[in-house]
């Protein structure tokens, strides 16, 4: 298990990161959310070693993170970067070599996943003469190589194709099925829905919700009620109880908070007109996205 | 996890294998090796030093030639003696700029072309002198001791002191070059190859394995080892070559000339490429590179000025002070060791503290490299690089 205990760090007057704890286990597929800024980059960082804590400590299966627990992680960086003039197979294998792999071993794992990429002939082509999107796949493959415990992977979605976003998910999964634990951000909040066993949505530095999509569902459950009516006049919903989320053509959204009455939402909505439809709304992790992130702004 | 020596033999060697595999290297390599071999084969391609002076001699004047030859040597000079029919054959061949020189009359005169030679001239006097009053010894009935006496005395004595000093300076000033040239190169590579690593954001996967210190320790040590292969070929084969074409005595002390600039290399290759990767990781583009080294490429020119100085007065006092002081010594001291002779406590001295220079500005190196090679945009301040370590 990958635990951030209490993490914080200031650049100069600006807080990046304050009391951030959260947990990743084996096995599992950890989705790390939040906007532009809001301190998922340093927190990766920190993880890696790369930049320092000011306070809090990083454990892996319980001990404190140093260089030989390092040394079994896999990192792709949100900025990407590998030699340019270096041909890929030679590249993935100083890589794997850094990790500790023994040499014939690191040319081994560099020609499969070379392969498993779809970049088998181009395995001894320079990095540079290769596409950007193929450029990324050799990226991940530089974080896979000396087969990690763990992956802590920044956007490694952005700038993928539709069928490289497959690939990467599938060798993610792969992954996942075989023990890994799996920390990536992403702003692609449909993907992070759909593949995460665990989400942390983080603002200004800090944690705002944590745990599986399910779990967050919950606890925003039965608050959002949707209603559509036939032949409606335009203003009807503003007449709803609860705060209206969302109006068009008939169908209205509407917030009832934690302790709200539908009934008496049912009630307002067939005194506008006729109810063609009516039931709670499952919220997409867009919505509790926005919702906590909105709420705290 | 690797330890931090097999973290830096691993980055050491990558730097090896990809620059060493590079055209531009092998091409610059071939360009130096071509270069010196100009420098030492050229003078004797050209018959640098001794003239040439073609002499047409006729039959009867034809032994006095001969003569000049065998005393060439004395006058600076390479006499090649060229038979004629009559005396007006070989002033023709003089006019027609054919030969220099012509022997006319019997040997008992002397054609000379405006070109000729000086030294052809007084070889060829000397000579006939020799062969002149030789024949009135035997005329006058002395015997053939007495003849070898008196034309040929046992010659002085000689104590030659500092037989060869212009070679030893030649030497120094070669070295010099190849010091400062290879010390310079290398330097800046060493400040490309982080810039590089830098824009290409690789370090921070890099950084994310190995610590700061180790990748810059890696990098220098691998360009070093290029450096100095290739520093090593350059003056195998400059030695080689200049004993192959006679040039100079190679001897001990003309080899001894190879391990000093290799030490010489080593230490001020460790000071400058250090320094000069602090230069690099203070910016993020290439284009700044040039900028932020700006100072160490001025110390090096300006010791490779003050060498060529030292090169001349090899025992002067400024010559004392620069080949001890750590910023100039990588390229003073040498030529002071080459040209002359050093006393050993300046030598052990100015060692020392260029050891303690390489120490001071390896600490600092490995922690300003920390902070600043993460940084990204513009150009740092060496107050901002050194205050905080990541």
């Amino acid at each position: 298990m990958l635990e951030l205990d209490g993490l914080s760090r200031r650049f100069g007057a600006t807080v990046a990161l304050d009391d951030m704890s959260f947990s990743v286990r084996e096995g599992s597929l950890y989705g790390f959310v939040g906007r532009n800024g809001a301190g998922k980059t340093t927190t990766m960082r920190i993880v890696l070693g790369v930049l320092a804590a000011d306070g809090g400590e990083v454990r892996w299966r319980g001990e404190r993170v140093g260089r030989d627990e390092r040394g079994r992680f896999g990192y792709m960086p949100e900025e990407r970067g590998l030699y340019p003039k270096m041909p890929v197979v030679d590249q993935l294998k100083f890589f794997a070599r850094l990790h500790g792999v023994a040499a014939r071993e690191a040319e081994a794992n560099a020609r499969r996943l070379v392969d498993r990429l779809g970049l088998g002939d181009r395995a001894r082509d320079p990095l540079e003469s290769l596409s950007l999107g193929n450029q990324q796949r050799v990226q991940l493959a530089a974080a896979l190589v000396h087969e990690p415990e763990l992956l802590v992977l920044d956007e490694p979605f952005s700038g993928l194709d539709p069928p490289g976003v497959d690939v990467l998910a599938d060798v993610l999964s792969e992954r996942v099925r075989a023990g890994v634990a799996v920390l990536f951000s992403s702003h692609q909040l449909d993907l992070v829905e759909r593949i995460c066993d665990g989400v942390a949505i983080i603002e200004a530095g800090r944690l705002v919700a944590e745990g599986s999509v399910p779990e967050l569902r919950e606890t925003r459950a039965g608050r959002r009620w949707v209603v559509e009516l036939e032949d409606v006049p335009g203003d009807w919903a503003a007449a709803l109880p609860g705060r209206l989320v969302d109006d068009a053509d008939g169908r209205a959204v509407v917030d009832l908070g934690e302790d709200g009455d539908e009934q008496a939402l049912l009630d307002a909505a067939r005194r506008a007109g006729r109810v063609r439809r009516f039931g709670p709304l499952e919220p997409t992790l867009a919505d509790l996205f926005r919702d906590v992130v909105e709420t705290r702004a | 996890m690797i330890g931090g020596r097999e973290a830096i033999a691993l980055v050491a060697r990558r730097e090896v294998v990809t620059r060493g595999r590079d055209r531009t290297f092998l091409i610059s390599t071939l360009i130096t090796l071509a270069i010196i071999a100009a420098i030492v084969l050229l003078p004797s391609l050209f018959g640098g030093g001794d003239d040439k002076a073609t002499v047409a001699a006729t039959p009867q004047a034809l032994a006095t030639a001969k003569a000049a030859k065998a005393v060439q040597g004395q006058f600076d000079v390479r006499i090649v003696p060229v038979r004629v029919g009559s005396d007006a054959a070989a002033r023709t061949r003089v006019d027609d700029a054919e030969a220099d020189l012509a022997l006319v009359q019997g040997g008992r005169r002397i054609v000379a072309s405006g070109g000729a030679p000086s030294g052809a001239v007084d070889a060829l006097q000397a000579a006939s002198r020799s062969r002149r009053a030789l024949t009135a010894l035997r005329a006058s009935g002395a015997d053939a001791a007495t003849v070898q006496r008196v034309l040929a005395p046992r010659p002085l004595a000689v104590t030659q002191l500092d037989r060869d000093s212009d070679t030893r300076r030649a030497f120094a000033i070669i070295a010099l070059f190849v010091l400062y040239g290879q010390i310079l190169a290398y330097g800046v590579m060493v400040a490309n190859g982080v810039v590089e690593e830098k824009a290409s954001r690789i370090v921070e996967i890099l950084l994310a394995t190995i610590r700061p210190r180790e990748l810059l320790a890696g990098k220098v040590l691998g360009i070093g080892l290029l450096a100095l292969g290739q520093l090593l070929l350059t003056g195998v084969v400059g030695l080689g070559l200049a004993a192959l074409s006679g040039q100079v005595d190679v001897g001990a002390r003309e080899l001894s000339v190879l391990p000093i600039v290799l030490a010489w290399f080593v230490l001020g290759f460790a000071l400058y490429a250090c320094a000069y990767a602090m230069g690099g990781a203070l910016v993020s583009r290439q284009e700044d590179v040039n900028s932020a080294t700006t100072p160490l490429t001025m110390a090096i020119l300006v010791s490779l000025v003050l060498g060529l100085q030292a090169g001349q007065h090899a025992d002067g006092s400024l010559a004392q002070v620069l080949s001890i002081l750590p910023v100039s010594s990588p390229l003073v001291m040498p030529v002071r060791m080459v040209a002359g002779d050093v006393p050993v406590a300046e030598v052990a001295l100015a060692v020392l503290l260029i050891l303690a220079a390489i120490v001071v500005v390896v600490r600092l190196a490995g922690r300003m490299y920390g902070s600043a090679v993460l940084q990204t945009g513009g150009k740092l301040s060496l107050r901002t690089a050194l205050g905080r370590s990541s």
